[in-house]
């Protein structure tokens, strides 16, 4: 057995907040007496990951995606639990830690914003003392697989933001990190954007056996790349396991909207098994199981009895995927 | 991962750091142009302040004018260290707490406070630099002041002290940033009284003296140090400290700034 690469145990981050009260009274009150409220971000999480694996870690807005994160890379300090990553203690040993994992934010750059990319290469280069001829070697791989070439002179004020995740996805890995955290790598990118993140970061996985975690909202993301998932609710663990056992989760939560000219009756929302619910004026929803039905034969279904101005397909919302975990629980 | 021995190491990044800060702020000449226009003309107000003074009072206190403009002149070189390298603390509490910055140099195998410091400067402080030495030579002269390597050697290591007082001061202040959240921070207003170390200590109040020396040290970073060139034997005990007292400042600014940062709670996202 090899010794797992990162390695969590009941790992808690509690923010503690002064709450301000209206009116002058109680601002003179809270002088002497603060109302100090505690919220629990992350409570009590524990799990490890192999090298060279590659896991999702998913959860609803605020449920303490990116606090975990955070505690993972260094940037926060956990309240109680522990954590060892790459053999090193995050908060402890940051210095010598960081040197060792890659970092991306989607929301935010890890370059400077006002000097060209490439100064910016120059720069983590000597940072993280990479030689010459590995820094060649890293840049032709990231030009190959990343096209970067096209936009290295440019500042980074300067990118879409498909060109600068591009960018900031190369910074994060020249190094060679054997360990990349990755905090929505996906969010604002286009399609093509999308597609061509995954497959970079597949290459990165197979050939250099980089272990990833990544958080996302998209759930395609996890389909794609992950083969295990850690669901994260209210700052507890809810799930860890296979992606398999989960898409049986994530699949039933698909939606048909369609919109309508005129208005069905009441009877008519029911046909097949399956529940139109109103929505909104004219529009209407089909939540469907695609274990019992397939999405095409549904729509087909909705086309053939109603009078269809307008239809889409949503995707499956982290935020239902975790509701039904808790109504189904996981098998 | 290589990464070369400690100091080795960091006096390259600074000098990359410089570079590319200084390669971004050439590009606009003009603009860098008046900026030190700008400082220069701050610098000549200040001493324009000293001149009229001097025009109703011949001698402060038993100070002449020339030794006034000693010691002012001194106090430039430290003043103008602080500001080049300090700069980017005034904006600390904004840009890298609020705005999260602080995430990004957290992230690199760096001390959080060297990427602080030297992320930008303020190059055209280097002005006051040059007039305080210009001063300092000009007051020498006429004061009959004889240097040789030794005193040069002292002078050069005494300013550079005094420089490392203001920032280890200022770095102090901005630490409590970490649990004071607020945009301006509580800098402003110590560094307000910053020019009371420029003039002689001995014109004012004992316990002004005092405070100037042990609470918020300024007058170790411009008046001490120039005591001994001026033959102000009283002041030796202090002059000799003023190396000491900048470890001190230092390793006491570095230590807030470390509880700081484990005290960082980011923001959310």
């Amino acid at each position: 057995m090899t010794e797992p690469i990162v390695r969590v145990s009941g790992l808690t981050k509690v923010f503690r907040s002064y709450r301000r009260e209206e009116g002058l009274a109680a601002a003179l009150k809270s002088l002497v007496r603060r109302v100090q409220t505690e919220i629990a971000a992350v409570s009590d999480v524990t799990f490890v990951i192999e090298p060279g694996e590659m896991v999702g870690y998913i959860g609803a807005n605020g449920a303490g995606k990116s606090t975990t994160i955070k505690m993972l890379t260094g940037i926060l300090t956990p309240t109680s639990g522990e954590i060892v990553c790459n053999g090193f203690v995050p908060d402890r040993d940051r210095t010598r830690y960081v040197a060792t994992i890659g970092v991306v934010f989607g929301q935010r750059t890890q370059l400077w914003w006002d000097i060209a990319v490439v100064e910016s290469f120059k720069l983590l280069k000597e940072i993280y003392g990479v030689s010459d001829e590995d820094y060649r070697r890293r840049m032709a791989l990231f030009d190959t697989v990343l096209g970067i070439n096209a936009y290295l002179h440019q500042p980074v004020r300067k990118l879409s933001l498909g060109e600068r995740m591009r960018c900031d996805l190369a910074a994060s890995l020249i190094h060679r990190p054997p360990l990349l955290f990755l905090d929505e790598p996906t969010i604002g990118l286009d399609i093509v954007a999308k597609a061509n993140v995954r497959e970079f970061l597949q290459e990165i996985n197979r050939k250099e056996g980089t272990t990833v975690l990544l958080t996302t909202h998209d759930l395609s993301d996890i389909e794609t790349l992950c083969r295990r998932v850690i669901v994260i609710d209210h700052g507890r663990l809810l799930f860890d396991g296979p992606l398999a056992s989960l898409r049986d989760r994530i699949l039933p939560v698909t939606s048909v909207v369609f919109d309508v000219k005129r208005a069905p009756e009441a009877v008519e929302l029911r046909f097949n098994g399956l529940q139109a619910r109103e929505i909104a004026s004219h529009r209407y929803a089909v939540d469907i199981d695609r274990r019992a039905i397939s999405a095409a034969s549904a729509v087909k279904e909705i086309v053939n009895r109603f009078e269809v101005t307008d239809l889409m397909i949503e995707e499956p919302q982290i935020e239902e995927v975790v509701k039904r975990i808790y109504r189904e629980g996981i098998a | 991962m290589a990464q070369g021995s400690g100091v080795r190491r960091h006096a390259r990044l600074f000098g990359l750091y410089f570079s590319q800060y200084a390669k971004a702020r050439l590009e606009y000449r003009a603009d860098f142009f008046s900026a030190v226009i700008a400082s220069f003309l701050g610098t000549a107000a200040s001493f324009a302040f000293l001149l009229i003074v001097f025009s109703r009072v011949p001698a402060v206190r038993g100070w002449k004018f020339e030794e006034m403009v000693f010691l002012y002149g001194f106090s430039l070189i430290p003043v103008g260290i602080f500001n080049v390298f300090s700069w980017n603390l005034w904006m600390f509490a904004d840009r890298y707490l609020i705005e999260g910055r602080f995430d990004r140099v957290l992230l690199r195998p760096v001390s959080s406070v060297f990427q602080v410091l030297f992320e930008s400067f303020r190059l055209e402080s280097i002005e006051s630099i040059v007039t305080g030495i210009v001063a300092v030579l000009w007051a020498s002269r006429r004061l009959r002041l004889s240097f040789d390597f030794g005193d040069v050697l002292l002078f050069t290591i005494w300013a550079t002290a005094g420089g490392v007082i203001y920032i280890a001061i200022f770095l102090g202040l901005t630490a409590t940033s970490f649990w004071i959240e607020d945009r301006i921070g509580i800098s402003p207003p110590v560094f307000n009284l910053m020019q009371f170390g420029r003039y002689p200590l001995t014109i004012y109040d004992a316990w002004v003296r005092f405070a100037l020396s042990f609470v918020i040290p300024f007058a170790f970073a411009s008046f001490y140090p120039t005591a001994r060139f001026l033959h102000r034997i009283e002041f030796g005990k202090e002059f000799w400290a003023v190396p000491l007292v900048a470890a001190i400042s230092l390793s006491i600014a570095l230590a807030l700034w470390k509880s700081g940062v484990a005290r960082y709670h980011s923001t959310g996202s």
